[in-house]
C-alpha cells in the first residue's frame, strides 16, 4: 500500500539526467541549437548530424529492447530523456524510422526484414516516411484507396498519399494500401515497404499556410513492389498500423515544450511594454500567464503518473488521449499569449529570416520574427496524429458504457 | 427601431461588392496583388476611386459621398470577405479621418486621395508604444521657423509606396503625456523606409525620420483627438472587416462539412460538429450587432462613438479567434494549406487583433470610458 506519494525522481533518474545532458552539452553542436532556437528551416544535414551522434552513443533507438540495438530504458528514463533533448534545442529525432515501423517490424517483421531493415535505421542509412493519410482519409484512416493488386511476384500499386512529413527528404515510405478490395474497411488493408526510387512514385511539396514545406503529397502510379516488402499477413495491416498509432508514447504532452515556451513567454513579457510599462506587470495578462502555468503544472504531474504507471509495466488507455488533447490545447495557448505579448511586433513576417545564415537587422525585437509563424503552425497539432476530436470519439467509446 | 439599410446604401453595397467580387476572384489573385512591387495593385485601387469606393468612406463636408459609419462598415465588410490588400485603411480612412478632424481641414489634400492620385499614410505606431493614442517617443523642434522630425515610425501601413505621411511627434512633454502631441505633414521623399509584409500579406513599413522638414497639422488637444478618432475609425472599419471575413469563414466550413465524408456521412452529421457550427453563428451574430451599433454612433460625442467601437473591437478580437481557429480545426488539415482560401482569411482574421488596439486594449479602454 502506497503510504507517502513522491513526487521526486530517484537519485538514479537524477545522474542519468545530469548524463544526458552532458552528453548534449558536449555533442550538439551551438550552430544547431541555435537554429532550432531561432526556428530556423533544418536541412536534411541538419537532422542527420544529431541522429548520428545518438547512433553513435547507441541512444537513437531509445525505444527498442536492448537486444535490437535499444537501450532499453524504462519509461522515467525515456521521459528524463526526451525531457533533456529538447531542452538543449536539438532538432527533433524524425520519427518514422526509428519510432514508428522500427517497433511494428520488432513486433511482425520476418527475420529477413529485420535483420535488414533494422540496422539501417539503427545507421540512419535509410530515412523512412509514413504513408498513412489520403486525400480522403483522414480521421477515417480506414477507408483509404490506395490499391495494392496481387501480380504474381509483385504488388502493382496505385494511389496517393498525403501530409506526407519530411517525404521529400524520404528514400523509403511504409504505407498502408487496400489488398481486398471487397472486404470491410479494417479488414482488407495490408502494411507495405515501399523504396521511393520505385519507378512511378512522385512526391509533390504542400506549401502550410506559413509559407513553408514540410509536408507532401506522394503518388504511385503503376509502382511494382516486391512481395516480399509486406510486413506480416495480407490484409491484417490494420493491426499493426494500429499499433504503431497506439505504441508507448510518453512524450504525447508534449510537456517540454510547453515549458520552454511558457519561459520564452514570461521574457517577452518583461520586455513587452504596455503603457511604457513591461506588461507582466498587467494584472490581466499576467493572470493568464498564472493559469496557463497552472494547467501546465497539472498536466505535468498527469503526465508523470502515466510515465510511472508505465514503468511499471501498465499500459496506458485512454491517458494517452486525454494527454494528447490537453497537451495541444495548453501548447497553443502558449504560442496564443506569445503572439499576444508583443502586440503588433507580432505583424511583420520575414521570410528570409529562417534561412540559415541570415544575420540582417530584424524588424523589432530578435524575439518577434517566429512568434506569429509558430502560432499559425501549431494549429496542426490539434489536427494531426488523430485530431482532438477523434481522441474524444475514442475516450468516449472506450470508457463510458453509452 | 430601424435594423435595415437604405435602398442607397443597399445599391452601395451590391456595386462595391460585385466590383471587388470581378478582381479578388480567389486566392491567387489575391496573391498576385500582394506580391506587386507596392504590396497591392496600383490599378485596382485607381479603378476603386473611378467607381466611388473612396468617395464613400469620405463626408460629402470634405469632398466624398458617404463617410458616415454605415458607410465604413459596409465598405469594410467587403474589403475583408475579398481579403482586399488596397490602402483603403491607411489612405482613405486613418489619414483623411486626421485631414478633416484637423481645425482647419485639408479638403485639397482629401479630394486628391478621394481622386486617386494621392497617396497618404498615417504613422502614428511605435516599435514600444502598443497601441496607444499618446505615448510618443518621435519628437519634432522648431529650427529656423522649420519643424523638424526625429525618430522612427513602426508598423506604417503602405509607407513605402504613400508620397506624403501624417506623423504623430512629440513636441513637448513626456513620452506619456497626453499634451505637447503634434502632428506634421512630411514629404515621404524625406524619409528612410524598411518596407516588408505581414504575416497576413499587407505591406508595412518601418518610416525613420532624420531632421525630416514637417508641416503643422495640429498640435496638443486638437492633435490628440485627431489621433484618438483617427484609430477609432480604423478600429471600426477593421471590426466590419472582421465581420465580413468571419462570414466567409462559416461559410466555407459549413460548405466544407457538408462536402466532406468520413465513416460514410458527411463530419457535418456529426452533432458535437453541429453544436459548434451554432457556436460561431451565434458569435457572429453578436460581432454582426455590435458592429451596428458602433456603426450607427459614429457622428455622435466622442465618448458614445469610441465605447461602441472599443465594444466591437473587443468582441471582435474574442470572436475572431474562435472563429479562426475553429475554422482551421474543423477543416483539418487542408486548412493548414497555402493553397486553400480559408487559411489566408484565418490569418487575417487573428492580425487585424493586432492592429488598432487588441481585445485587451479595448476592454481596457471599454472599461476606462464607463467609468467602472
Amino acid at each position: 500500500m502506497v503510504i507517502k506519494m513522491n513526487f521526486e525522481y530517484s537519485e538514479k533518474d537524477e545522474n542519468f539526467r545530469k548524463e544526458v545532458k552532458d552528453w548534449l552539452d558536449e555533442t550538439l553542436p551551438k550552430s544547431l541549437s541555435e537554429k532550432v532556437k531561432k526556428y530556423q528551416r533544418l536541412t536534411k544535414e541538419d537532422y542527420e548530424i544529431f541522429m548520428n551522434n545518438l547512433t553513435a552513443k547507441g541512444w537513437l533507438a531509445w525505444h527498442w529492447p536492448k537486444e535490437y540495438g535499444g537501450t532499453g530504458w524504462n519509461a522515467i528514463e525515456k521521459h528524463i530523456f526526451e525531457e533533456e533533448i529538447i531542452k538543449a534545442s536539438a532538432p527533433r529525432i524524425v520519427p518514422f524510422g526509428v519510432n514508428m515501423l522500427g517497433p511494428v517490424l520488432i513486433e511482425f517483421g520476418t527475420e529477413e526484414q529485420k535483420n535488414y531493415y533494422l540496422p539501417r535505421i539503427l545507421s540512419n542509412e535509410d530515412w523512412w516516411a509514413q504513408g498513412y493519410s489520403e486525400p480522403g482519409a483522414g480521421s477515417d484512416l480506414a477507408s483509404l484507396k490506395t490499391t495494392a493488386v496481387d501480380k504474381g511476384d509483385h504488388y502493382l500499386v496505385n494511389g496517393q498519399k498525403t501530409w506526407t512529413t519530411l517525404g521529400h527528404h524520404a528514400d523509403k515510405i511504409f504505407c498502408l494500401v487496400k489488398t481486398d478490395l471487397n472486404a470491410k474497411p479494417q479488414l482488407g488493408i495490408s502494411f507495405l515497404l515501399i523504396d521511393m526510387d520505385t519507378p512511378g512514385v512522385e512526391v509533390k511539396p504542400i506549401i502550410t499556410l506559413d509559407g513553408e514545406h514540410e509536408v507532401n503529397e506522394v503518388w504511385f502510379t503503376n509502382v511494382k513492389v516486391p512481395k516480399k516488402n509486406i510486413v506480416g499477413k495480407e490484409n491484417e495491416g490494420w493491426t499493426y498500423a494500429k499499433y504503431l498509432l497506439t505504441f508507448e508514447r510518453t512524450g504525447i504532452a508534449g510537456v517540454p515544450y510547453s515549458k520552454s515556451a511558457l519561459n520564452h513567454l514570461k521574457m517577452i513579457s518583461k520586455r513587452s511594454l504596455k503603457n511604457g510599462k513591461p506588461l507582466i506587470e498587467d494584472p490581466i495578462f499576467s493572470s493568464e500567464i498564472a493559469e496557463l502555468e497552472i494547467d501546465l503544472l497539472a498536466m505535468e504531474i498527469f503526465n508523470l503518473r502515466t510515465v510511472s504507471a508505465a514503468a511499471e509495466g501498465k499500459a496506458p488507455g485512454m491517458e494517452s488521449s486525454l494527454l494528447k488533447i490537453k497537451g495541444t490545447l495548453v501548447r497553443q495557448k502558449t504560442t496564443e499569449l506569445l503572439r499576444k505579448a508583443l502586440g503588433p511586433q507580432a505583424l511583420p513576417y520575414l521570410p528570409e529570416q529562417f534561412d540559415e545564415g541570415w544575420n540582417e537587422m530584424p524588424v523589432g525585437p530578435s524575439y518577434a520574427g517566429p512568434i506569429a509563424k509558430q502560432y499559425f503552425n501549431m494549429r496542426k497539432i490539434s489536427i494531426y496524429g488523430g485530431s482532438n476530436e477523434i481522441q474524444k470519439n475514442i475516450v468516449a467509446k472506450a470508457s463510458f458504457g453509452l | 427601431m430601424d435594423f435595415t439599410l437604405s435602398e442607397e446604401r443597399k445599391m452601395l453595397q451590391e456595386t462595391v461588392g460585385k466590383f471587388f467580387n470581378s478582381n479578388y476572384k480567389n486566392i491567387d489573385k489575391r496573391s498576385e496583388n500582394v506580391n506587386l512591387p507596392e504590396g497591392y495593385s496600383k490599378e485596382f485601387w485607381k479603378e476603386s476611386s473611378d467607381l466611388g469606393v473612396i468617395s464613400a468612406l469620405v463626408s460629402p463636408k470634405f469632398g466624398g459621398l458617404g463617410g458616415s459609419g454605415e458607410d465604413i462598415s459596409i465598405i469594410f465588410e467587403l474589403v475583408g470577405k475579398s481579403l482586399c490588400v488596397e490602402p483603403f485603411l491607411s489612405s482613405a480612412v486613418l489619414s483623411s479621418t486626421v485631414l478633416s478632424s484637423i481645425s482647419n481641414p485639408r479638403n485639397d489634400l482629401i479630394t486628391d486621395i478621394i481622386e486617386g492620385n494621392l497617396l497618404i499614410s498615417f504613422a502614428h505606431c511605435e516599435m514600444n508604444n502598443r497601441y496607444e493614442d499618446h505615448y510618443i517617443e518621435t519628437n519634432a523642434h522648431l529650427k529656423n521657423d522649420e519643424w523638424n522630425i526625429n525618430g522612427t515610425k513602426s508598423f506604417v501601413m503602405n509607407g513605402d509606396d504613400a508620397s506624403k505621411i501624417i506623423v504623430s511627434a512629440r513636441i513637448n512633454g513626456d513620452v506619456n503625456d497626453r499634451d505637447g502631441i503634434g502632428l506634421f505633414l512630411v514629404d515621404n521623399d524625406q524619409t528612410l523606409k524598411r518596407p516588408y509584409n505581414t504575416i497576413d500579406g499587407y505591406r508595412s513599413t518601418e518610416l525613420t525620420f532624420e531632421n525630416s522638414k514637417g508641416e503643422l497639422l495640429a498640435k496638443n488637444e486638437n492633435a490628440l483627438k485627431c489621433i484618438i478618432k483617427a484609430n477609432s475609425a480604423g478600429a471600426l472599419a477593421l471590426s466590419a472587416e472582421a465581420l465580413g471575413i468571419m462570414q466567409i469563414c462559416f461559410d466555407l466550413t459549413l460548405d466544407y462539412l457538408k462536402t466532406r465524408k468520413q465513416f460514410g456521412k458527411s463530419i457535418g452529421a456529426f452533432q458535437s460538429i453541429q453544436h459548434r457550427m451554432v457556436d460561431m453563428m451565434l458569435e457572429i451574430e453578436q460581432v454582426k450587432s455590435a458592429v451596428m451599433l458602433a456603426s450607427s454612433t459614429f457622428e455622435t460625442d466622442d465618448l458614445t462613438r469610441d465605447k461602441n467601437i472599443s465594444a466591437a473591437k473587443n468582441l471582435v478580437g474574442r470572436v475572431g479567434k474562435l472563429i479562426a481557429e475553429e475554422t482551421i480545426q474543423l477543416h483539418g488539415g487542408i486548412a493548414m494549406t497555402w493553397e486553400y482560401s480559408a487559411a489566408h482569411y484565418a490569418k487575417r482574421l487573428i492580425m487585424i487583433d493586432h492592429l488598432m488596439g487588441d481585445s485587451d486594449y479595448h476592454r481596457d479602454r471599454f472599461k476606462l470610458l464607463s467609468n467602472f
